[in-house]
């Protein structure tokens, strides 16, 4: 106990360093990623157009900002995919999941395998086009939710049949 | 005097059912006959806002709407107060506590009895004078509790008793409610998973009853199954002390609610005649030629002994009579001067504790107490102790853990880089501020003076500059024994502390700027409290280093060698 009333060294604490997950998601995800923030963007090309042409009389500051914007959103088009492909990474054993995702942002999700409680998975019209599934893996926490965007189809689904194995001999209420 | 219902243990159950309900119909029963009293009142008071509301709005012209609306109002509230009473059926069986109920949506809440993790008792001022409760069952998964209005107040008690007792012998055999005493330090423990505590439920089958038949009343097993010392011993953790009323005006939580009712009262003073806007004008005006120093200091005088005195009231009406006792393997909570409350919660689902120390209570060393715990209502915090003695929240705590050490401990610094993003973001947030400030000056043509952004740069970077420092000498973290202990980056001091085995899963974020500095967020997860704990800004691989500390055996797979 008196080990707890002593002001902690600094640099006493244990250091850790997580490797990279080894599983990359499918490559037809570059694509779709590629596709779907091409919507965004060519919305966006379509409102800065209809400004451009309907305030003609505009100052130069106007002019400017309308192409800044023009530009700015290709940026997440252009640069996003292959980015977030070399980020997006997991990793699921018998113990536990490990995910990574963000491209300007990081996250890192750990959970053990003993306290998931369900695993979804998701396919929304586009992702279908792709052939590809999501796969959400939840806990007791709100602020736990594993999700491995842009799996390939086939391993989603043999994904979810490996979770739902070892996470079904689980017993417990997993809090 | 009428106190609050007695959190002693009572006469021992009794073997006969919870209330006479009648034979025959499956065990289910309706809330007592005397809701019918209370009922009406409640459905009164839900009618009553937009009743006022039609009546100002139409009624102002002429009164004789009142007379036809007035008998409208009584027998409506007196047709939906009913309306509960007639439709909504409870009962115990062997493994579940049912309520079924709704005119015509009809709905059906079960709650297994394995999963009961805690039982509330409230009672209303209506309520207590008719000896009524309000039952709420909260179990772990669900965040839904399940509500039983109008029950005789032994009934409930007995219920309470029952319904805890049950869950715990049904659940698993007897195990003392926290480990005797802390591990050394150095001792890594066991897998948690490997913990009894962590599947408390792992033997509970309902098969192991197979004695029990659904007719008979549950009342009879529930003695069966309590330990052999049935009647559990009660200890007391704490008890309300008067002398921490003086912590009560110090905590400003309670102001914005006293606003938000100042505010939704001056909605109706603009109908009085002395609010109207001539009077004030001129009352301003007579004032102000008097002495206009003495007027606001007078003022300010009389605001702030107004505050002390609702905060010293509210804090006695909360708290009165306040009764925190560990009775068996539950943690119990009996407060409250009118509207009496008493919560109860399986020890074993209370994962942490948060402590708060508010700016204003910091040198007056006070603070507040809050349990961490699944299957409780109000976002899964029960705060347990008023304002109080530093010491006395420490203590409390300290006792709910079944550990010292984890209020008191040093924690660790997040160093320098830590203190930088402080300052950083406290100076941006001036500069941005005060960019905006500059072009409002330069461009609305509002005759605000030049200086005015200077002034406030000159005012707010010092302001910033203490602000960061507060919050870096706040910002710690700490993994002792079982517990991870954090604490944010705030001027207001809370400390979080949550047991290892609570914890479910683990986020590690960090912000592009975060990146560059190699700092992280570690978020541990659990589905106890507000389902995570947070510890900002720490370095990345202690960050990981303090996941790989609190769960061993999580990480191992994932870590560089």
């Amino acid at each position: 106990m008196s080990d707890h009333d002593r002001e902690p060294a600094p640099g006493a604490e244990p250091t850790a360093v997580l490797r990279e997950p080894q599983n990359l998601v499918s490559p037809r995800a570059v694509a779709y990623w590629r596709v779907s923030s091409g919507i965004g963007t060519v919305l966006a090309w379509a409102a800065v157009a209809v400004v451009w042409f309907l305030w003609s009389d505009r100052p130069w500051w106007a002019t400017a900002a309308l192409v800044a914007v023009a530009v700015a959103v290709l940026v997440p088009t252009v640069v996003m995919p292959p980015v977030r492909y070399r980020i997006h990474r997991w990793d699921v054993t018998r113990r536990a999941v490990h995910t990574r995702s963000g491209w300007i942002s990081r996250e890192e999700r750990i959970a053990p395998l003993s306290r998931v409680q369900t695993v979804d998975s998701t396919q929304g019209a586009l992702m279908r086009l792709f052939g590809l599934r999501s796969l959400t893996v939840t806990t007791a926490s709100a602020a736990g939710p594993i999700t491995i965007d842009c799996l390939d189809a086939d391993v989603a689904a043999r994904l979810v049949a490996h979770l739902t194995e070892v996470t079904g001999a689980e017993r417990g209420d997993a809090t | 005097m009428s106190g609050p219902v007695d959190p002693s243990p009572g006469p021992p159950l009794p073997d006969e059912p919870l209330a006479p309900g009648s034979a025959g119909d499956e065990g289910w029963r309706r809330m007592d006959t005397r809701y019918l009293v209370v009922g009406p009142f409640g459905a009164a008071r839900q009618f009553a806002i937009p009743a006022v509301v039609a009546a100002v709005g139409i009624g102002s012209g002429n009164g004789t709407w009142g007379l036809v609306a007035l008998p409208i109002f009584v027998v409506l509230s007196l047709l939906f107060g009913m309306v509960p009473w007639l439709t909504t059926y409870f009962r115990v069986t062997d493994t579940q506590f049912e309520v079924r109920r709704g005119l015509l949506n009809k709905t059906r809440l079960t709650a297994p009895l394995d999963r009961v993790r805690s039982v509330d008792l409230e009672a209303s001022l209506l309520n207590r004078l008719l000896g009524l409760t309000k039952v709420a069952v909260g179990t772990g998964v669900d965040d839904t509790r399940i509500e039983l209005d109008g029950i005789a107040k032994d009934d409930g008690e007995q219920l309470r008793r029952f319904l805890l007792t049950r869950s715990r012998s049904a659940a698993a055999p007897p195990v003392p409610a926290r480990a005797p005493a802390p591990l050394p330090h150095a001792e890594p423990y066991a897998d948690p998973y490997a913990d009894p505590y962590a599947h408390p439920y792992a033997q509970q089958h309902p098969q192991q009853h197979p004695q029990q038949h659904p007719q008979q009343h549950p009342q009879q097993h529930g003695q069966q199954h309590v330990r052999p010392s049935a009647e559990p011993e009660v200890t007391e953790l704490a008890r309300i002390d008067w002398s921490w009323l003086r912590f009560a005006p110090l905590s400003l939580a309670r102001l914005a609610v006293l606003a938000g009712a100042l505010g939704f009262a001056s909605q109706f003073a603009d109908d009085l005649p002395i609010f109207d806007a001539d009077t004030v004008r001129s009352t301003y005006d007579y004032l102000a030629a008097q002495a206009l120093g003495l007027v606001l200091g007078v003022g300010a005088i009389v605001a702030l002994m107004a505050w002390v005195v609702v905060a010293v009231l509210a804090s006695v009406v909360q708290w009165w009579n306040l009764r925190l006792v560990r009775d068996g393997a539950n943690l119990r909570l009996t407060a409250g001067l009118l509207t009496t409350r008493s919560t109860s919660v399986e020890e074993a689902r209370v994962r942490g504790v948060r402590m708060t120390e508010p700016l204003l209570m910091r040198p007056a060393r006070g603070a507040e107490l809050a349990t961490l715990a699944t299957g409780v209502g109000e976002g899964g915090t029960t705060t347990v102790l008023p304002p109080c003695p530093r010491d006395v929240a420490t203590r409390v705590g300290h006792e709910i853990l079944g550990t010292r050490g984890p209020l008191t401990v040093p924690l660790h610094r997040h160093g320098p880089l830590a203190r930088r993003r402080r300052h950083v973001q406290e100076q941006l947030a001036v500069l941005v501020v005060a960019a905006v400030l500059a072009a409002a000056v330069a461009l609305v043509p509002w005759d605000w003076p030049w200086w005015l952004p200077l002034a406030f740069v000159g005012v707010f970077t010092p302001l910033g500059v203490v602000t960061a420092e507060v919050e870096y000498r706040t910002l710690g973290h700490r993994l002792t024994d079982d517990h991870l202990v954090v604490t944010g980056p705030s001027v207001v001091r809370r400390r979080e502390v949550l047991e290892t085995d609570g914890i479910i899963g683990w986020v590690v974020q960090q912000s592009f700027f975060q990146r560059r500095l190699g700092l992280a967020t570690l978020v541990a997860t659990t589905a106890a409290g507000a389902e995570k704990v947070v510890a900002v800004d720490v370095p990345h691989p202690t960050a990981v280093g303090l996941a790989h500390a609190a769960t061993p055996g999580v990480l191992d797979e994932f870590l560089a060698r």
